[in-house]
C-alpha cells in the first residue's frame, strides 16, 4: 500500500502546481504540516465503532500452516545443530500436514497437462505469466521447446476469514499455557 | 409440490462428521440424474477464524467464558456464542476433553442414560455447563441448517425435502430423539429418515446409472458394511424380481456396534507408544494426541498396495523447538497390518461369534462399546443368522459395499474379501473370488449424505427405491394374570406388535385380547425387538425365549385420560403404525374404538418412549 499511496502523490505533486508549491515550502521548513485541532465539545453520541479491523490473508495463511502443521516452527528452527535424520522426521510430518492445508485452501494443479521432458508450443498470443522462457531465446510466438517444469495453478482460495480485534491483526500463533 | 420447493436435501449426522449434500429439484434432469453437491459449511477453525469446509465434526466446545468473550466464537449467522461445534470443537476435543462433547450420536442409542438431561461431556466437572445428547445433535443439525440459510437465503430449509440419515440399527427411541433433535434444529416436521447403509448403496446406484442391472443379478445379495469413525452398521439387501424388473429389499440389518476406526487409531497408538516407551521416551498427553494424528495417517499407508515395508512416526516436539524436540520411531509394515487387520478383521469361520468377555484396555467410561472389537466375527453372526435359509444352508452374500473412511485403508476391503471367501467352502473361481466388491468411484466420507439426496430425489422422480420396511419386529412385554407367587415375578409375555417387514405409510391393527389399563395413571409397557424372528405375525403371543432373540430396548409409557367418565378401567387393544417417513408409533385404543382411525379420538392414546434414566 505504501508504494501506490507514494505513487500517487508522486503524480498528485507533478501536476497540482499549488500542492507542490505548498510541497516544496513544507519542505524547506516554512510551513507546517497542518493538524487537525482535536474536537474538545464533550458529545454525548457514542463514538462510531471501529471499521472491521482487516487481517491479510497473508497472515491468516500462516496462521493455518503454523496451527495445522507446526509449518513456522521449523522454518524457524536452526538447522545446523541436527542431525539430516533428525530434520527428516520433523519434515516428514510437517510437510505432510502443510501439504494438506495448501491443497484445501488452493487446490494446486499443473498448469499445463504436458509431462516434465515432453515438447510444448507457446499460443501465438503469448503470455510471460503462463510461460518462463529459457535458453535461446529469439524470434516470436509462437515458442516450442521441451518442459522443464509443468508450473502450478490454484484452482480455488480459500483462506479463513477472521474477525478479530484491530490489536490482534498481526498475531500468526497464541501463547500456548497449559494450566493445572 | 410446494412452490417453495427448489432443492431435495440429504443429510448425514454422523457420530464423528455431519456432511450435507443437495440438488436441485425438478424434472428437468430425468434422463441425466440429478447434480449432487456439497455444501460448503462455514466453521470455526480457531478463535475469530472462519473456514468452509466441506464436513462438519459432529464436537461441540462448551468454552469458558474468558475464551468465548469479545465474539471469538461468532459465525456468519450468530453473535456472541459461548460454544462452537465442528473443526475448532474437534481440535479442542484433544486439548481440552472435559469440555468437549463427542461421539454424542452413539449416546442417543444407549438405554442406560437418560438422553435429554445434561450428561455430556460424560464425567466434566461441576463448573461444565452441560448438554444432553439431544441437544448435541440440535446444535450440529443447527450448524448445517443456518449454513444452508446462509448460502441460500431464498429456499428456506423448511420448504425443501429434508432426508436425514440414521444407523440402520437405530432403535425406535433412537429415531424419535434424532427426529426432536432435528425439528428443533428448523428442519421441516415432514423430512424422512433413511438408513445410513442405505443411503451408502444409493450413493453407488447414483454414481453407477443404469449400469447397476448389469452387476447385480437377480437372487444375489450385497452386504453392506458401514464402518465409521465410532461405529459399525451392517445391511444386507437382496435383488429380487417383480413383473421383469429387478427390485433391490433390504431384508437385515445388524445390531448396533460401537467399535470403528477410532479403535483402531487408538490401537495403532498403543502400540507405537509402547515402542516409544521402549526408547525410554515416555509421551505426554498432548503428544499422545499427536501420535494418534501419525498413526491415522500410517494406517492409510501401511494399508495399502504397494506400501513401504516399514514407516517413520514422529512425534513432534511441543514447543517451539520443533526438531530437536522431535522422537520417532521404526514402525514394520508388518506389525502394524498384524494388530489391526488381526484385532478388527481377524480371520475366522462362519461358525465363530463375538466373544463376550470383560470390557479391557482402553474403553471410555458410559458408552457400552463391543467387548469383541473382531468386525469379521461380527460378521460371521451376522451371515449365519440373515443368509441361512430354512434348512441352515448359509447363501453368502455375493457383493460387498464397503462404507466409511476406515476403508481408505485398503488392506482392510481386502482382508474382508478374503475371510467371507473362505466361508464359502468353493474353491477359487477362474474369475476371481466367490464374494466381490462392488467397485466404481465410491467417495468414503461424502457418499451417506449423496445417497441420501439421491434416494430424496428419486422419491420424488419415481426412480428406484429400496424396499425396506421395518428392520426388526417389536413386541410389548405383557404380565400374565394369575396367583401371585410370592417372590417371583408374574410371568412375562411378549405380544409381537410390528412384525419383520412392516412397509413404511402403513397401519397393524394387533389381533389380541383385551388389556386392562388403569385410567388417570401413567401406565408402563416393557419395549422388545428382535432382528431374528422374521416370521412372528402381529397378534403373535410368545411365552418364551432366548436372550439372543429378544432384546429390551426403552419402555413405553401412556397416561390414559377420559374426560367426563367415572370408569377407572379402559379394556384396550394395540394399533401400530410406521409412518411414511419411518417413525414408529404404538397406540392404545379402546375396545370398540379401534375405527377411529385419525389419532384425535378420545379412545386412542399413543405410548411415548419412556428415556428417563432406569433406576
Amino acid at each position: 500500500m505504501g508504494l501506490v499511496a507514494a505513487t500517487q502523490a508522486f503524480f498528485k505533486l507533478l501536476f497540482d502546481r499549488e500542492l507542490s508549491d505548498s510541497f516544496q515550502k513544507m519542505l524547506d521548513g516554512e510551513l507546517q504540516p497542518r493538524i487537525e485541532q482535536p474536537n474538545l465539545q464533550v458529545t454525548t453520541t457514542r463514538p462510531k465503532p471501529d471499521p472491521d479491523p482487516v487481517r491479510s490473508d497473508a497472515i491468516s495463511l500462516l496462521a493455518a500452516l503454523q496451527r495445522e502443521a507446526r509449518f513456522l516452527d521449523i522454518v524457524s528452527e536452526s538447522l545446523d545443530e541436527y542431525s539430516d535424520a533428525q530434520i527428516g522426521a520433523a519434515a516428514r510430518d510437517v510437510l505432510r500436514d502443510s501439504g494438506k492445508v495448501i491443497d484445501r485452501m488452493f487446490g494446486l494443479v499443473p498448469l499445463t497437462d504436458a509431462k516434465d521432458g515432453s515438447q510444448l508450443e507457446t499460443p501465438t498470443s503469448f503470455d510471460p505469466t503462463e510461460f518462463r522462457l529459457t535458453g535461446n531465446v529469439a524470434g516470436e510466438a509462437p515458442f516450442r521447446g521441451m518442459v522443464a517444469h509443468h508450473g502450478w495453478k490454484a484452482t480455488r482460495c480459500n483462506v479463513p476469514q477472521w474477525s478479530g480485534k484491530s490489536s490482534a491483526t498481526m498475531i500468526v500463533a497464541p501463547v500456548e499455557l497449559e494450566i493445572g | 409440490m410446494e412452490p417453495d420447493l427448489k432443492y431435495i436435501i440429504g443429510i448425514d449426522l454422523g457420530t464423528t462428521n455431519c456432511v450435507l449434500a443437495y440438488c436441485e429439484f425438478g424434472q428437468s434432469q430425468k434422463d441425466t440424474g440429478p447434480r449432487i453437491q456439497l455444501l460448503k459449511i462455514p466453521q470455526l477453525v480457531a478463535p475469530h477464524t472462519i473456514e468452509s469446509r466441506l464436513s462438519l465434526p459432529s464436537f461441540s466446545y462448551l468454552a469458558n467464558d474468558a475464551e468465548s468473550m469479545d465474539g471469538s466464537f461468532d459465525l456468519p449467522w450468530a453473535s456472541d456464542r459461548r460454544y462452537a461445534t465442528g473443526e475448532f470443537a474437534r481440535a479442542r476435543g484433544a486439548e481440552v476433553p472435559d469440555r468437549t462433547v463427542g461421539a454424542s450420536k452413539s449416546w442417543l442409542c444407549h438405554s442406560k442414560v437418560d438422553r435429554r438431561a445434561p450428561i455430556l461431556p460424560w464425567n466434566a466437572p461441576v463448573e461444565v455447563a452441560k448438554i444432553s445428547p439431544v441437544e448435541a445433535a440440535r446444535q450440529y443439525l443447527e450448524h448445517l441448517v443456518s449454513a444452508w440459510h446462509h448460502q441460500f437465503p431464498d429456499a428456506l430449509i423448511g420448504d425443501q425435502q429434508v432426508v436425514l440419515t440414521v444407523p440402520a440399527s437405530f432403535d425406535p427411541v433412537a429415531r424419535e430423539l434424532t427426529r426432536e433433535a432435528a425439528v428443533a434444529a428448523g428442519l421441516p416436521v415432514e423430512f424422512v429418515l433413511l438408513e445410513e447403509p442405505q443411503a451408502a448403496l444409493y450413493a453407488w446406484l447414483a454414481q453407477q446409472g443404469e449400469q447397476w442391472r448389469k452387476t447385480l443379478a437377480v437372487g444375489q445379495s450385497v452386504l453392506v458394511c458401514d464402518v465409521g469413525g465410532g461405529t459399525t452398521d451392517l445391511t444386507l439387501i437382496a435383488v429380487d424380481e417383480e413383473g421383469g424388473e429387478l427390485v433391490l429389499r433390504r431384508v437385515a440389518v445388524g445390531d448396533h456396534l460401537l467399535v470403528g476406526g477410532d479403535n483402531m487409531d487408538l490401537a495403532a497408538a498403543h502400540l507405537v507408544a509402547a515402542r516409544f516407551a521402549e526408547n525410554g521416551t515416555k509421551l505426554n498427553p498432548w503428544q499422545s494426541v499427536s501420535l494418534w494424528h501419525s498413526c491415522r495417517a500410517a494406517k492409510e499407508t501401511l494399508l495399502t498396495a504397494d506400501c513401504p515395508n516399514t514407516h517413520t512416526i514422529s512425534v513432534l516436539g511441543r514447543g517451539s523447538k520443533l526438531i530437536g524436540g522431535t522422537v520417532s520411531v521404526e514402525i514394520q509394515r508388518k506389525e502394524l497390518a498384524n494388530l489391526l487387520l488381526d484385532g478388527f478383521f481377524p480371520l475366522c469361520n462362519l461358525g465363530d461369534r463375538p466373544q463376550r468377555q470383560p470390557a479391557s484396555g482402553f474403553q471410555e467410561i458410559g458408552l457400552p462399546f463391543e467387548s469383541d472389537p473382531g468386525i469379521t466375527r461380527h460378521i460371521a453372526s451376522f451371515v449365519s443368522k440373515h443368509c441361512s435359509n430354512d434348512n441352515g444352508d448359509v447363501n453368502l452374500p455375493d457383493h460387498v459395499l464397503f462404507n466409511g473412511g476406515v476403508f481408505k485403508a485398503t488392506g482392510f476391503q481386502q482382508r474382508m474379501i478374503s475371510v467371507l471367501s473362505t466361508w464359502s467352502g468353493a474353491p477359487e473361481q477362474d474369475d476371481g473370488l466367490p464374494v466381490q466388491p462392488l467397485t466404481g468411484i465410491h467417495d468414503l466420507d461424502f457418499a451417506v449424505a449423496r445417497g441420501a439426496c439421491f434416494y430424496g430425489w428419486n422419491k420424488n422422480s419415481g426412480g428406484l427405491r429400496i424396499r425396506g420396511g421395518a428392520a426388526n419386529s417389536y413386541y410389548v412385554g405383557i404380565e400374565t394374570a394369575g396367583l401371585a407367587i410370592p417372590g417371583a415375578p408374574r410371568p412375562l409375555k411378549a405380544l409381537c406388535v410390528v412384525p419383520f417387514g412392516m412397509e413404511e405409510g402403513t397401519e397393524s391393527h394387533v389381533p389380541s385380547g383385551e388389556i386392562g389399563l388403569v385410567v388417570g395413571q401413567p401406565v408402563n409397557f416393557r419395549f422388545f425387538r428382535s432382528n431374528a424372528r422374521k416370521e412372528d405375525p402381529a397378534g403373535l403371543i410368545l411365552d418364551h425365549w432366548t436372550d439372543e432373540e429378544l432384546t429390551e430396548t426403552d419402555s413405553l409409557t401412556a397416561t390414559l385420560a377420559l374426560e367426563g367418565s367415572d370408569e377407572s378401567y379402559v379394556p384396550v387393544t394395540f394399533d401400530s403404525r410406521i409412518t411414511e417417513l419411518g417413525m414408529f408409533e404404538l397406540w392404545c385404543v379402546r375396545a370398540g374404538d379401534e375405527h377411529g382411525g385419525d389419532g384425535k379420538h378420545p379412545g386412542q392414546w399413543k405410548l411415548e418412549f419412556n428415556v428417563r434414566e432406569i433406576d
